[in-house]
């Protein structure tokens, strides 16, 4: 009925809509970047110019204050403590978490669900359930404040989700490709290396992405549980930063850039890989 | 299948038990051994039974915290979960390139909470903040304030910062649901007359229903057991008014180092997060068979 009189202003309606359409979310879209530019473009100005005009071009792009920053603040220390607390844990996680998930979904066991029951309470558990605990054996045995302190509770937090997802997939593959193989007299580690491990790379990569930035940005235990400057992560770090130069404020914009903007830098690249990883992850 | 050899998948399964057993399944067994009794950490152990509990249940600051979680779960829902609703109801109108918009708004998710707590204190700042510059620019001095210092903002302006954080999260996984929905759905409907938005509300939500109903658990979960933001950016403070269930929880334990109480309020605090999280899953599967039909 009221297509005929919608037909004739079509055209500048299409046009019309699409530019609130795009204004719209480009305004949207900017409440999530301006807080970003903000922060980099401030690290290149003075105290003053932040305060009087915060919505101003830097008059330079003066980089020695990225470069004292990075320096003052010991920023290359926490970044590699994060990479090697990063590594090792997801390392720990990828190889623990497969080798488990291969046996709880292809093979038949005694106490199979017994062993696979507390890997998906895991799931459901909260941190802050076990932390008081598990700081006291953490400390019993020696390793609070070193790197264990944070390796080792990061591949038990990121098990339970390895070992869920990746069973996940391993039972949706067919069982005769797995029985053909072992006619042909291929045993359990075999199978593992030259079926399992092929077939499962877009499964790890899911789990490793998750991973990765779960153990990268991890805070609460970082916090906790080490207390030398020299093994701190960089959230962590940051924090510690933030509280010694609290007025220095373009130091602290470069420092919070130098963070922000390799890693953004990776988003962009990868961003398929992961949005798909954080969600997946999230909603198991 | 049989394994190769009878140790075999033991073996396999030996690395990741022991490591999880450590780490999660004795702390959280020994938690539960810790809220009965009283301890510092390096005194004498004393059993005292449920005090802990009794006492928990008196404790003005532990009720706050909950009620400040409940706040802050109210106004999570809408500024995650209702947001990302409806930016992924507006990026998926036909005919609309939208990807660049998706990948934007997704930008706050991957980064470190210090980092974007830290951020947006700035953000917040009385003097150098973006936002009361902005709002002296504009002439609206009346209007700014120290939003963190301030008992009646403070709450929701960490919960800003929270739904600036996650609503493209939500968004991201309701894109991802949208999508799967048939498009000869959607041509029926629009071959009926019916408008973009009332086939937003009356088509496109209902079907992902079963997705909105699981983000509403994470939302309600995540806010339990969030806590980044909230030490970084107040700490609790002004007076409690920031004061959630984990920044006290780590204030007992670490600072007072009254390891049985702490004990204790995690206690109760994991029966109210898998009671939420069962009662959810009630709900989930009464309603489910309705409308897993896409």
């Amino acid at each position: 009925m009221s297509t005929d009189t919608r037909r004739r202003p079509v055209r500048v309606n299409v046009r019309l809509s699409s530019i609130v359409y795009h204004t719209v979310l480009t305004t949207v879209s900017l409440v999530f970047v301006l807080p970003l530019l903000w922060m980099i473009v401030s690290s290149f100005k003075t105290k003053r110019e932040i305060f009087d005009s915060p919505f101003a071009l830097p008059k330079t792009l003066d980089f020695s204050v990225w470069t004292s920053a990075w320096e003052r603040g010991d920023l290359g220390v926490y970044a590699v403590n994060s990479v090697i607390t990063t590594v090792v844990s997801v390392a720990g996680i990828l190889i623990f978490g497969l080798l488990a998930a291969y046996a709880f979904s292809r093979l038949k066991f005694r106490f199979s669900r017994w062993l696979l029951l507390p890997f998906l309470l895991g799931l459901l558990l909260p941190v802050q359930s076990y932390l008081t605990a598990q700081s006291r054996l953490l400390d019993a045995f020696y390793i609070l404040d070193t790197r264990w302190a944070l390796i080792l509770p990061y591949i038990g937090l990121g098990l339970s989700l390895a070992v869920f997802l990746l069973k996940g997939y391993l039972d949706s593959l067919p069982r005769e490709m797995f029985e053909a193989a072992r006619i042909d007299g291929a045993g359990d580690f075999r199978l593992l290396a030259q079926i399992v491990l092929p077939l499962m790379r877009p499964g790890l990569a899911t789990v490793a992405t998750f991973s990765v930035l779960s153990a990268w940005n991890e805070f609460l235990l970082a916090t906790l549980y080490i207390q030398s400057d020299d093994l701190r992560t960089i959230p962590v770090g940051l924090l510690a930063f933030t509280g010694k130069y609290s007025t220095d404020y373009p130091t602290l914009f470069a420092a919070l850039s130098i963070i922000t903007i390799p890693m953004v830098g990776i988003y962009v690249i990868f961003h398929r890989q992961v949005i798909n990883g954080i969600t997946e992850g999230s909603v198991h | 299948m049989k394994p190769d050899r009878v140790w075999t998948p033991y073996l396999l399964v030996a690395p990741a038990f022991l490591v999880f057993a450590f780490v999660v399944l004795l702390p959280a067994l020994l938690n539960t051994g810790l809220s009965l009794v009283d301890w510092s950490g390096t005194n004498q152990m004393v059993f005292v039974g449920i005090d802990n509990f009794t006492r928990a249940f008196r404790d003005d600051i532990y009720l706050t915290a909950y009620r400040n979680t409940f706040g802050y779960i109210g106004l999570t829902l809408i500024l995650e979960v209702a947001v990302g609703l409806i930016m992924a109801g507006v990026v998926t109108m036909p005919g609309r390139k939208t990807a660049f918009y998706r990948v934007a708004f997704f930008v706050p998710v991957m980064l470190p909470m210090v980092v974007i707590a830290v951020l947006w204190s700035f953000v917040y700042s009385d003097d150098i903040g973006l936002i009361n510059t902005g709002l002296r620019g504009a002439g609206l001095d009346g209007l700014a304030q120290v939003w963190l210092g301030n008992p009646a903002t403070a709450l929701i302006a960490v919960s800003v910062v929270s739904g600036w954080i996650y609503a493209g999260f939500y968004m991201a996984i309701f894109y991802a649901a949208l999508q799967r929905i048939p498009t000869n759905v959607l041509e029926a409907a629009m071959l009926d007359g019916a408008s973009p938005w009332r086939i937003f509300f009356s088509v496109k939500v209902p079907m992902i229903r079963p997705m909105i109903e699981i983000a509403v658990l994470l939302c309600v979960t995540g806010a339990f057991q969030s806590f980044d933001l909230f030490y970084v950016m107040t700490n609790g403070g002004p007076d409690h008014a920031t004061e959630i269930v984990t920044t006290y929880l780590v204030e007992v334990v670490f600072r007072f180092n009254n390891l049985g109480y702490g004990a204790a309020l995690a206690t109760i605090m994991t029966v109210v997060v898998l009671v939420l999280g069962l009662i959810f899953s009630r709900i989930r599967s009464k309603v489910g068979g309705v409308d897993v039909e896409y």
